[in-house]
């Protein structure tokens, strides 16, 4: 069968460009079709990279060898980390990223890279017995590839509301086509989702000096693992706030909302997305947060994020002049509210494969996911299982799974439970938070990307003499042994209970200090290794819990349950039934994970299997 | 399609009785039920048949009431019958044979408690309902009955342990908020604290107060005591209303304490009987008098029993033995026999004087009153409910010594783990909803 590519990705956004680039350090023959090339990691919404849960996606990227990472930072011109005061298994850290520079930067890389860039606008999937055969496109004729993966964001039927005014299209002043929109109706279960974005600012019209700024400031701590420090020229952002005159003027207009006035009948999301939300669920609160974020160096705009909104233009700009600073603004775009399609991710296999149509692969907010760092880190997943399937390589184990990765309790999250809102990552949907740390992403994807030789070889020497170091030092401080009083010495406070501790031990008492650290020690070390380790050591009682949880969790996730039906057990519950039903958990662990499942429905699930089992043994 | 086994169990202690009681239950009950009577019940659940009940060999085993109970509306929420036997021993062991030849695969006697399983499993009660019957039968206690009936009926709100659940939540809730949401919403760690402290202290008031209504609710006890043949077990004997001591002429007959308990309107009595007191002891005698003393600490009340007037030495000696103070009465039994001149401290008692006047001649009520003070609390949660919250409560001072919200989270979310023992599975998305219901959250 010919083939012009192995792989085939549409859409170049960040899903679409991880999956080309990671196919591509396959040796794969690549090709990304975007509609326009000035679209290629073009940032739709806020112009920044990272915070609370992402960033921990966005690592993990980083040492799988991806891009929005290390892209990111030579773009940043701002950064700030979130949850320092709380250690590295929630710190977030974030970047403001200058658009244009970003898109310079990303379309540079891959024009660079053997990754075949193709303007075309993909009009249809080819298939071929339930088989991908290709794609076709508008000017391109027929591309065939031995994959393709799909990863259109929310072009899919989408609807843009300025209020009231109602707009077909994807993003705005994108056509969304409508052949390949029915491909995909045809072929996978969809939702109806929304999203909005807030309105653009002309800098120049807002009062500063009204206004508290925020300095950027990063602890030496950056997106990439690989990057050590960035001579970019950092600017501030400001903060403000929403008033009571904000408050009212949207309350009495909420009629010509979008999302209010009954316009957009989507599912609503439980967390408020819009400035609508906010207002009428705590619109008593004494002001919400408004972030001015600047979108570059040389751009006259500004992001202000906290208000996105579907109101009509005329209340909007009615309400940005009730908020300090914003009092003269000049509105450069005008906030909207989308409505699309996203596909039901259970309609995709744990490797985000098509359950329906082989070689399909689909990645990013098609997934009804939102944020930039979820669709790179399912970009690269996609594009590494992708990668997998046409190289036919022999890896048994999950590459990315729940108990090492963000981007495990991502698949796992999407591809079993599925979405009723747009899905957003925090680190509270980890169980292994305490392990699964920024700090430590090296430690716990590098093995595979090592094995798979996926990262240069720079990167892979700065990895390989960091671990190399902290075995040495490893060692070196377990030799030294420290009463409570010598201890005191060094200014660690301790109990006086006369326990000798090794250097090990000493850690769980101290904070990142490299200064104390080389008094304790007479070792010079870096912070990066210095605050691995000693959250190693504070946490580590923890992790034989987690271990523990950890081995329950596989022994369940052996115990399949898939292929049952669960009507056919009598003695389960209606309720049970149903829930299990909807869920269709394929092993004892995702039951488990079901809201309100009870110890006993689970009991009967076991002794069901077990004798079912046992019925087949004696026939 | 899977079926689960039909399973059968006697109701009633199988004793010599007026009546012995079967269940059964399971989808076979119909099957079962015809070929032990020759009747279809099928078209007649709820109603109460008089019917004759064949053995394989069709020999009559007994005639009696059957009724048919057609799931889900029973109490298993499957299909169930209930057999009332005549009392007898060898008619239910005859039954239980039959019942057995039957089909040994498919039905079989029910393991403890597997009823209420199937009733569980079938949804006819939740996981803290069935937990609430198991304890209106295990308690002796009517408070805690009480409580398990309000659980029962009303449902899992009605357990303070609910409210905790809920504040456990809550406090997740706020940990999250304060890590993942931080540009949102963020709460310090000194006011987490305060609510984990709050949190703790109300787990400590809740034990403190249901303890003390446990305890003051608890049952009076009333040990009997005197020399050796007096007739304390024949009082004992009177008193619970059934032959539980061994009475008889021979000195020395009670050789180990006997106790019973007895409710009577509504309050409960556990009425201990000794071993009396003689100078030559029998070995085993000897040690049922030990045993008395001993226990002699948790008594509230002593019958002392006696025959002929009490010298005071006599009273000092017993009342210095088992550490009496004034709560004790003086029972002069068998007095018929004894014309003495009456005394108004004593009871008089004798063989002729029935049950009730027994009792109130000895006055149980008015002492019940006396020693135990009616708590007006209620119960709000049981005992069991009480060991869970202790468990909790031993992570309270290390999660408060805490500076590292990280480690706080998580042993909270190993006590949401807890909860969801009692409550069924809480997952990351229920934690999510209250997240998202409590606070302004999203850019």
């Amino acid at each position: 069968m010919k083939h012009d590519f192995d792989i085939v990705i549409v859409g170049a956004g960040h899903a679409g460009i991880e999956a080309a680039n990671i196919c591509n350090k396959f040796g794969l023959k690549t090709a990304l079709i975007s509609n326009k090339k000035d679209d290629i990691g073009k940032m739709s919404c806020n112009p920044s990279i990272g915070g609370v849960g992402k960033t921990h996606i966005a690592r993990e990227v980083d040492v799988m060898g991806g891009l929005i990472c290390k892209i990111g930072d030579i773009s940043a011109i701002h950064y700030r980390v979130l949850n320092l005061s709380k250690g590295p298994a929630v710190w977030g850290i974030r970047a403001q990223i200058d658009r244009k520079l970003y898109q310079k930067n990303m379309y540079e890389f891959i024009s660079k890279s053997k990754i075949s860039i193709i303007e075309d606008e993909v009009t249809d999937i080819l298939t071929n017995r339930s088989m991908v055969r290709g794609v076709n496109t508008k000017n391109n004729n027929k591309i065939y590839a031995k994959v393709v993966i799909l990863t259109t964001g929310t072009f899919l039927n989408g609807n843009i509301y300025f209020g009231m005014e109602k707009y077909e299209a994807g993003r705005i002043n994108n056509k969304s086509s409508k052949k390949l929109a029915r491909f995909v109706k045809e072929n996978f279960q969809t939702m109806r989702l929304k999203t909005g974005t807030p309105p653009r600012i002309i800098k120049d019209s807002i009062e500063f000096s009204k206004l508290r700024p925020q300095e950027s400031e990063n602890n030496d701590i950056y997106l990439s693992f690989f990057t050590e420090q960035n001579k970019n020229k950092m600017i501030n952002c400001y903060m403000t706030k929403t008033t009571s005159k904000t408050h009212k003027i949207i309350r009495d207009n909420l009629h010509k909302s979008a999302m209010y006035s009954g316009a957009i009948r989507s599912q609503g999301v439980r967390y408020c997305p819009s400035i609508e939300d906010k207002i009428v669920k705590f619109g008593d609160r004494n002001g919400h947060n408004i972030f001015l974020e600047p979108e570059g160096y040389d751009s006259n705009l500004v992001y202000p994020n906290g208000i996105s909104n579907s109101l009509d233009k005329n209340t909007q700009g009615k309400f940005l002049k009730t908020i300090p600073g914003l009092e003269k603004c000049e509105i450069s775009e005008y906030g909207y509210a989308v409505e699309y399609d996203a596909v039901d991710p259970r309609n995709l296999n744990k490797n985000f494969e098509s359950k329906k149509i082989k070689n399909l692969f689909l990645a990013g907010q098609i997934n009804g996911t939102t944020g930039y760092e979820e669709a790179a880190g399912q970009g690269i997943y996609a594009g590494l299982n992708a990668s997998i399937k046409v190289k036919k390589l022999n890896i048994k184990n999950n590459i990315f799974s729940r108990s090492n990765s963000y981007i495990g309790v991502m698949v796992d999250d999407l591809t079993k439970l599925g979405v009723t809102e747009p899905y957003r990552m925090f680190t509270s949907r980890s169980e292994y938070r305490l392990k699964q740390r920024t700090d430590n992403a090296y430690e716990r994807i590098y093995p595979n990307s090592k094995k798979l030789k996926l990262l240069n070889s720079t990167d892979t020497k700065i990895i390989d003499a960091m671990i190399k170091k902290e075995k040495s030092i490893l060692k070196k401080i377990n030799k030294e042994k420290f009463s409570p009083n010598k201890l005191l010495k060094y200014g660690i406070k301790t109990k006086l209970d006369g326990k000798i501790r090794n250097g090990f031990e000493v850690l769980k008492l101290m904070d990142p200090d490299i200064n104390l650290f080389k008094r304790l020690f007479n070792i010079i070390i870096n912070k990066k290794l210095l605050t691995k380790i000693i959250f190693d050591s504070k946490y580590e009682v923890f992790y034989e819990r987690e271990q523990r949880s950890k081995d329950l969790l596989i022994k369940n996730q052996r115990f399949k349950l898939k292929g049952l039906s669960f009507k056919s057990i009598p003695s389960l519950s209606k309720e049970v039934v149903e829930k299990l039903e909807k869920h269709k958990p394929e092993n004892l662990d995702d039951a488990s994970k079901i809201s309100g499942m009870t110890p006993s429905a689970l009991f009967q699930l076991l002794s069901f299997k077990k004798s079912k089992s046992r019925n087949v043994q004696s026939k | 399609m899977y079926k689960p086994d039909t399973i059968y169990s006697s109701f009633t202690p199988v004793v010599k009785s007026a009546v012995i009681g079967y269940r059964i239950s399971g989808p076979l009950t119909l099957k079962i039920l015809s070929l032990l009577t020759r009747f279809k019940f099928k078209n007649y659940p709820g109603k109460v048949f008089y019917k004759s009940l064949y053995d394989y060999s069709d020999k009559i085993i007994d005639r009696c009431n059957i009724v048919y109970f057609k799931g889900p509306k029973s109490f298993t929420g499957e299909d169930v019958a209930e057999i009332y036997i005549h009392g007898s021993p060898a008619i239910a062991s005859h039954l239980e044979k039959s019942f057995s030849k039957i089909n040994p695969i498919d039905f079989r006697q029910a393991k403890n408690g597997e009823f209420l399983y199937r009733a569980m499993i079938n949804n006819k009660v939740s996981l803290k309902q069935s937990q609430a019957i198991n304890n209106i039968i295990m308690s002796e206690n009517l408070q805690e009955i009480d409580y398990s009936k309000k659980v029962l009926f009303n449902g899992d709100e009605e357990s303070e342990l609910y409210d905790l659940k809920e504040s456990a939540i809550n406090i997740y809730s706020k940990i999250i908020t304060s890590i993942d949401f931080i540009e949102d919403e963020s709460f310090d760690l000194d006011s987490i604290i305060k609510d984990i402290r709050l949190f703790f202290q109300k787990i400590q008031k809740i034990i403190k107060k249901n303890r003390t209504v446990i305890e003051q609710n608890n049952i009076l006890n009333v040990m009997i005591i005197g020399d050796v043949n007096v007739g304390k077990s024949t009082i004992f004997n009177k008193i619970i209303g059934q032959e539980r001591a061994i009475v008889t002429n021979i000195k020395g007959t009670t050789r180990d304490v006997v106790a019973e308990n007895l409710l009577l309107e509504n309050k409960i009595y556990r009425i201990y009987d000794t071993a009396g007191y003689r100078k030559k002891q029998g070995r085993i005698e000897l040690l049922g008098y030990k045993k008395a003393l001993l226990l002699s600490k948790e008594i509230n009340h002593f019958l002392i029993v006696f025959n002929d007037a009490l010298s005071k030495n006599d009273l000092n000696r017993i009342k210095k033995e088992f550490n009496i103070k004034n709560n004790f009465s003086l029972v002069l039994n068998k007095s018929d026999t004894h014309k003495k001149t009456k005394n108004n401290q004593y009871i008089y008692l004798n063989k002729s004087i029935n049950r009730q006047k027994t009792i109130k001649l000895l006055k149980l009520q008015n002492i019940h009153h006396k020693y135990i003070k009616k708590s007006k609390e209620i119960l709000t949660v049981n005992k069991n409910e009480i060991n869970f919250l202790e468990k909790l409560l031993e992570n309270g001072e290390f999660i408060l010594n805490q500076q590292d919200l990280l480690i706080i989270q998580e042993i909270f979310r190993n006590i949401i783990d807890e909860f969801s023992e009692n409550f069924g599975y809480i997952n990351n998305e229920d934690m999510l909803d209250n997240v998202f219901s409590s606070f302004c959250i999203g850019k």
